[in-house]
C-alpha cells in the first residue's frame, strides 16, 4: 500500500511540475493569441460603429464633446486608464441610453445627458461603462450571446449585415448578467471615488431611473438594460459608507448645465 | 512505468482476447469520449461489468483498464470545465490554462500509447503491471 501510495503522489508531482514548467512559457504571446484578439476586438468595435454612425447622428461640435470628454479624462487620469483607447462617441437620440462597443467604442446618447441632475450622475455612467470595457464585459457577453464563430466570420467579412445588427442590438438594448453589472457598478464606484467624485449621486441616478421606469419605460433603455437597480444603487451606497468626498466645484456644474442645455 | 511477468497461471487463448479487448474498449471509447471525458470511464466500466464473472486474469486486467481510466478523469474534468467557464464566463484564455491542456495532452497521449502496447503484449500472453494502477489493482482484484 505504501509503494502505491508514493508512486500516486509521485505521479501527481510529475504532472503537477510539468504543468509548472510549461506554465513559465507565455503561450499567449508564443501563440499570438492576444494580438488575434485584439485584432478581432478590434475589426468588431469599427464595424459596429460604422453601422451606428451610418443610422444615428453624431455630435461632434466641441461645444458638447468637449465637457464629457474632459469628464471622461478626470476618471481615466485618475485610474490609470489609457485615455487614449477610449472613443467617445456622443449620438443625438433622445433615449436614455449609454454602452459599451469592442475597441473601447464609448456611445453617448443625447438623451441620457439630459436626464443626469448632475455631472456627478454622468461620470457614474461613464465610469460604470469603462467599467465594463476594462473588465473585458463587451467582447465576453458578445461571445457568450452571439458566438464566437458567428463574431469571427463578421471580421472576415461574412457576416450579413442582419446579424451585425443583431449582434449590436445585444450591446445597447440587453443587460449584461448580474454578476458583470455589479463588477461594473463598484468598479466604478471605486473610478469615482479616486476621482474625487461622490458615487451617491450615480447610485441616485438609478434608483431615480428605477422609480421613473414605470411612465417611461420605451425611452429608459439605460435602466431597463441594467436589472435591479434599487438593490444595484444600494451596493453602491453600502460600499460608499463612512467616506466623505468634495463638493463638486461650481464651475464644473455650470460647465454641465450649459451641456443639458445643448441636448434640447 | 511497466512491469512486465508471467501471470501464475497460463491464460487461454480465449483469456487474453477478452484481456485485451478491455484495453481496445477504452481506446475505442476516446474517440467518443475525447470532448466527454466521462464516456470512456463509462464504456470500460460497462465491458468490466459484462466481464465481472470472467476468470482472474480477464477481471484483473479490465480493472486496470478501468482504473487508468479513473485515473485521468479528474484532469481531464478539470481541462473540461475550465474550457466550459472560458466560453460561458468572463474567464479568459491564460498561459495557464493553455499549459495545463497541454499538460493533460501529455498524459493522456502517454495514456494512450500505453493502452495500445498493453493491449497488443497482453494478447501475446504476457502480463503488463502499469505503474501505480498495477499495484491498485491487485488491491482490488483478487483470485477467488
Amino acid at each position: 500500500m505504501k509503494k502505491i501510495l508514493i508512486e500516486l503522489v509521485l505521479t501527481v508531482a510529475m504532472m503537477a511540475a510539468v504543468w509548472f514548467g510549461l506554465s513559465q512559457v507565455d503561450w499567449m504571446k508564443l501563440l499570438n493569441i492576444e494580438q488575434t484578439t485584439r485584432d478581432t476586438e478590434e475589426k468588431i468595435g469599427d464595424l459596429f460603429w460604422k453601422m451606428l454612425k451610418s443610422s444615428e447622428t453624431e455630435m461632434t461640435s466641441d461645444s458638447i464633446k468637449a465637457p464629457v470628454d474632459s469628464m471622461l479624462t478626470r476618471i481615466c487620469t485618475a485610474n490609470s486608464i489609457e485615455r487614449k483607447k477610449v472613443k467617445l462617441h456622443l449620438l443625438r437620440k433622445d433615449e436614455i441610453n449609454a454602452f459599451a462597443l469592442p475597441n473601447n467604442h464609448l456611445v453617448v446618447y443625447s438623451g441620457l445627458i439630459a436626464a443626469c441632475e448632475n455631472e456627478a450622475e454622468l461620470y457614474g455612467v461613464i465610469g460604470h461603462e469603462l467599467a465594463h470595457m476594462e473588465k473585458n464585459h463587451v467582447m465576453n457577453k458578445l461571445i457568450k450571446e452571439v458566438g464566437l464563430s458567428v463574431l469571427i466570420s463578421m471580421t472576415t467579412g461574412n457576416g450579413n449585415a442582419d446579424v451585425i445588427k443583431e449582434a449590436l442590438k445585444h450591446l445597447s438594448s440587453t443587460a449584461y448578467d448580474r454578476s458583470m453589472e455589479t463588477e461594473a457598478d463598484l468598479t466604478a464606484t471605486d473610478y469615482l471615488m479616486k476621482a474625487g467624485i461622490d458615487p451617491e449621486s450615480f447610485a441616485n441616478f438609478l434608483y431615480r431611473l428605477a422609480n421613473e421606469t414605470n411612465n417611461l419605460p420605451s425611452q429608459i433603455y439605460w435602466i431597463s438594460t441594467h436589472p435591479e437597480s434599487k438593490e444595484r444603487a444600494e451596493k453602491i451606497i453600502a460600499q460608499i459608507k463612512g467616506k466623505s468626498f468634495p463638493k463638486a466645484e461650481a464651475k464644473d456644474s455650470l460647465r454641465f448645465e450649459r451641456l443639458k442645455e445643448r441636448m434640447k | 512505468m511497466i512491469t512486465i511477468s508471467k501471470f501464475y497461471y497460463q491464460p487461454s487463448e480465449h483469456e487474453l482476447e477478452k484481456a485485451s479487448n478491455s484495453y481496445l474498449m477504452s481506446l475505442i471509447a476516446i474517440m467518443g469520449g475525447l470532448p466527454l471525458p466521462i464516456i470512456n470511464l463509462i464504456a470500460t466500466f460497462i465491458f468490466y461489468l459484462g466481464n465481472m464473472k470472467g476468470t482472474y486474469f480477464v477481471r484483473w486486467h479490465c480493472i486496470q483498464a478501468l482504473l487508468s481510466q479513473l485515473f485521468l478523469l479528474p484532469f481531464n474534468s478539470l481541462g473540461f470545465w475550465w474550457t466550459i467557464s472560458i466560453i460561458f464566463t468572463p474567464e479568459t484564455i491564460t498561459s495557464n490554462y493553455i499549459a495545463y491542456l497541454i499538460t493533460i495532452f501529455i498524459f493522456n497521449l502517454t495514456e494512450f500509447i500505453g493502452t495500445i502496447y498493453t493491449a497488443i503484449v497482453t494478447r501475446k500472453g504476457q502480463h503488463i503491471e502499469w505503474w501505480v494502477i498495477g499495484g491498485l489493482t491487485n488491491l482490488i482484484c483478487k483470485d477467488k
